[in-house]
């Protein structure tokens, strides 16, 4: 049986890090899955081998990371990179495909750590090469020691595109222009947020120091900026928006878009795990107890794939899923996980303070997403905005059968990229709660892998029959 | 389109498109060829037109390429010294997802 563990951690970000750690700490046997070579996730990536100019410009954020990854080393957890994840049953069986090779192995429980991704926003030319993500730009910095040569311009929303255009600054590199979706003015509703902030006060000190830098810089920086355009034939070679009564112009050879964070939710979805929507931030997330516990017995989540909450507060969620998880393994007991779980409910209540407050400030505003029809809001099949709306006002109303009739959603990203604009989309055009819509079904496997792969797989440890493998896992689980 | 902040310090030998190569070593396949100035990573099958690396980070699936003759995603795979990378370019993607 030593392909069985106690348990599997998906993930190698500061969740997954973390829990991976404290489990292996307690003497249990657990094997941490990550889709990347180097451990660390997106904030911490390639942390272990960061050169000192790195760690100094990324930061303490950045820095932190190196004590978790040794931490992690020490431990003595196993860590498998490369890996692939493209199957997860809620009895906790996992197939992954590692250097062509695809392996199914049990573990009595699973901890999903899968993180959070840049929200991807349709407007008019993003699919133009030269159009990135800013979170992109950010991890070839950490991975490859890259940063853009040529002219840049920024556009979104959200305390990360600042902080990288501040990095970017810091850099010297270019940039044309910063251009914020976010209002000039927040919502009179953020008041309510503000004494609940307060203990974080040195976190929005740090948000506030950082955009006395940017103005610093003179970059040019618009604030409630609309209908941002990338213009180009081959490659992105302007980008056009507006600001008020104002036309912008600007020539530039990158576009970094960035509009926030939310929780890569696929493999909950997979498994057919309840979902519950953020109003404010508007994501789905996985309904999870208090150590992480989803509906299923065996199943955790932990770090930003419940919910964005940042660094910290995912090594935290680990630490507690780590927890409950030796507690019903028999190695402390409830009195024990319960004293220990303690102190860092505390460090995660403190932690917590500033975020409703920057969640509120930088939320995304459904009325400001004005997708037009002609947009591609399926990069993979080339679906518009406007195939989906057609297809709405024909009274088609469910998100499934909006991809089953146009492949919105059906190429190889699986709904990645246009799921949560598919959801809004869809939504306005029936003038219902977005959170009535519902989320496109999620099947394995979870990304395209060779057919011969699975083929190969030896198969004998029981669980769903190898011709099953592809049907709709969660239809079973009551979904 | 981008520079590299430190010189790299060690490099493979790759065929790009028929074409040896070299590009820093230890890095995914997606970073590699951005530093080499190679930012067109595909032509989309259903919109004929060129993608580039959007992400980064294993979501969008607009970097894959033949790698070693299976079809990867750029971002998700080390560089290696010998391997084999097809864009496809002039012809598209053969076969369908």
């Amino acid at each position: 049986m030593s392909d069985h563990y106690d348990t599997i951690v998906i993930g190698a970000g500061p969740a997954g890090l973390t829990a991976g750690a404290a489990l292996a700490e307690m003497g249990l046997k657990v094997l941490t899955l990550d889709e990347q070579n180097r451990l660390g996730g997106q904030i911490y990536r390639n942390v272990e081998n960061a050169s000192e100019d790195n760690l100094n410009k990324m930061g303490e954020e950045y820095r932190r990371g190196l004590k978790l990854a040794k931490r992690f080393r020490r431990s003595g957890a196993a860590y498998s990179g490369n890996s692939m994840v493209w199957n997860v049953e809620s009895e906790g069986r996992v197939c992954y495909s590692r250097n062509g090779v695809s392996t199914r192995i049990t573990a009595n429980y699973v901890i999903i750590a899968t993180g959070a991704m840049e929200r991807p926003v349709p407007f008019p030319g993003w699919t133009l090469p030269g159009v990135m993500g800013a979170g992109a730009v950010n991890g070839l910095a950490k991975d490859a020691n890259l940063c853009p040569s040529g002219k840049v311009v920024l556009a979104g929303s959200g305390p990360l595109l600042l902080l990288e255009a501040a990095l970017l600054i810091e850099k010297g590199v270019q940039i044309t222009a910063i251009l914020e979706t976010t209002p000039k003015l927040p919502p009179l509703s953020i008041i309510s947020y503000i004494p609940k902030a307060i203990p974080g006060a040195g976190f929005i000190w740090k948000g506030v120091k950082m955009l006395l830098d940017i103005r610093k810089s003179k970059v040019p920086h618009y604030k409630g900026v609309t209908n941002i355009k990338a213009i180009g034939e081959n490659g992105v070679t302007g980008v056009e928006a507006v600001c008020g009564n104002k036309d912008l112009k600007f020539s530039t050879e990158m576009l970094l878009v960035h509009f926030g964070v939310i929780p890569d939710s696929h493999i909950y979805r997979l498994l057919g795990c309840r979902m519950e929507w953020e109003k404010t931030q508007r994501y789905w997330y996985p309904k999870t107890d208090q150590w992480g516990r989803t509906n299923f017995e065996r199943i955790f989540g932990a770090g930003d794939s419940t919910g964005v909450s940042g660094a910290l507060a995912s090594e935290f969620k680990g630490e507690l899923a780590a927890l409950e998880i030796a507690y019903c393994h028999g190695i402390i007991p409830k009195y024990e996980r319960d004293s220990l779980a303690e102190p860092i409910r505390r460090k995660f209540q403190k932690d917590f303070c500033p975020r409703p407050l920057i969640d509120a400030v930088f939320a995304p505003d459904p009325k400001r997403f004005s997708f037009e029809d002609t947009t591609i809001l399926c990069r993979c099949e080339n679906i518009s905005v406007g195939d989906v709306r057609n297809l709405v006002k024909e009274g088609v109303t469910d998100l499934n059968e909006v991809k089953a009739v146009t492949r919105c959603g059906m190429g190889p990203c699986q709904g990645r990229m246009c799921g949560p604009a598919l959801g809004e989309i869809v939504a306005a055009e029936l003038d219902l709660p977005i959170s009535r819509g519902g989320l496109l079904t999620i099947r394995p496997p979870l990304k395209p892998i060779p057919l011969g792969e699975v083929a190969a797989i030896d198969i004998e440890s029981g669980g769903v029959d190898p011709a099953n493998l592809f049907k709709n896992q969660s239809k079973q689980a009551g979904h | 389109m981008f520079k590299h902040d430190s010189p790299a310090s060690t490099s493979v030998e790759i065929i790009l498109d028929g074409q040896p190569l070299s590009v820093p070593a230890e890095v995914n396949v997606a970073a590699a060829l951005l530093a080499i100035g190679k930012l067109i990573s595909r032509i989309s099958p259903t919109s004929n037109k060129p993608c580039s690396p959007h992400c980064l980070m294993g979501v969008c699936f607009e970097c894959l390429m033949e790698i070693d003759g299976v079809r990867r995603q750029a971002c998700m795979t080390p560089v290696r010294q010998g391997m084999i990378i097809n864009r496809n370019l002039e012809t598209g993607e053969r076969g369908q997802s």
